[in-house]
């Protein structure tokens, strides 16, 4: 693979976010469909789910940097984080308004809470595939 | 994957064969960008600023048109 490391961390960041938050949302499924609707009955599966994806962050990275000999980041990589952070945002501000309604209209928290939860993993994983393919494609 | 080919089209790599075979990575170096810029400029999958063109007609001592040409 011809990659400097901002595409090498990409690629960490979009595969420890499917990996991670993925299995989370699995847990939470299971655990949603089993009628567990207190809020606070998630967060430790959602502690260790979030130390778990620093973890594989941190070691991912430090792979990247290994095996990029030094790269800095160039106009070129701000470029493509600009606008693949600009094309994505959008998610997030969906699952925002999203939950604000969801709220209004008396969702279980629950229900809002990984809503949220969603729109940001759905906006990262959006951004840093756009990253990718900005990289492979060009810009 | 298709690729993009950006309507900026330029000679850098014919210029690197004739400054002694000169490497994508030293011509990185010279003009501040990583060697996977250099390649991209060269594949035209990105058109690069008016300072990094300039920067890298200057390593060859040649005009940004001798470098650069427009064929969109």
């Amino acid at each position: 693979m011809n990659a400097g490391f901002e595409e090498k961390s990409a690629w960490v960041q979009f595969g420890a976010l499917v990996l991670v938050l993925g299995s989370y949302f699995l847990a939470a499924t299971k655990m949603y469909s089993a009628g567990g609707n207190d809020i606070r009955a998630y967060v430790p599966v959602f502690s260790i789910s979030v130390v778990l994806l620093v973890v594989t962050l941190i070691a991912g990275n430090i792979v990247a940097v290994a095996t990029s000999k030094g790269d800095q980041s160039d106009e070129r990589d701000r470029m493509i984080a600009w606008r693949s952070e600009y094309l994505s945002s959008w998610v997030l501000g969906v699952g925002i308004i999203g939950a604000i309604c969801a709220m209004v209209f008396g969702i279980n928290n629950v229900l809002v809470a990984h809503g949220l939860l969603a729109s940001l993993l759905l906006s990262t994983l959006l951004c840093m595939g756009l990253r990718i393919l900005f990289y492979r494609r060009g810009v | 994957m298709g690729k993009t080919k950006l309507p900026i089209d330029n000679s850098i790599r014919t210029l690197r064969a004739q400054h002694g075979e000169m490497t994508q990575q030293a011509l990185a170096d010279a003009i501040g960008v990583t060697r996977q810029t250099v390649i991209a400029i060269e594949a035209r999958k990105y058109s690069p600023s008016l300072e990094v063109a300039f920067r890298i007609a200057r390593v060859f001592d040649e005009s940004l048109e001798a470098v650069f040409l427009y064929t969109g």
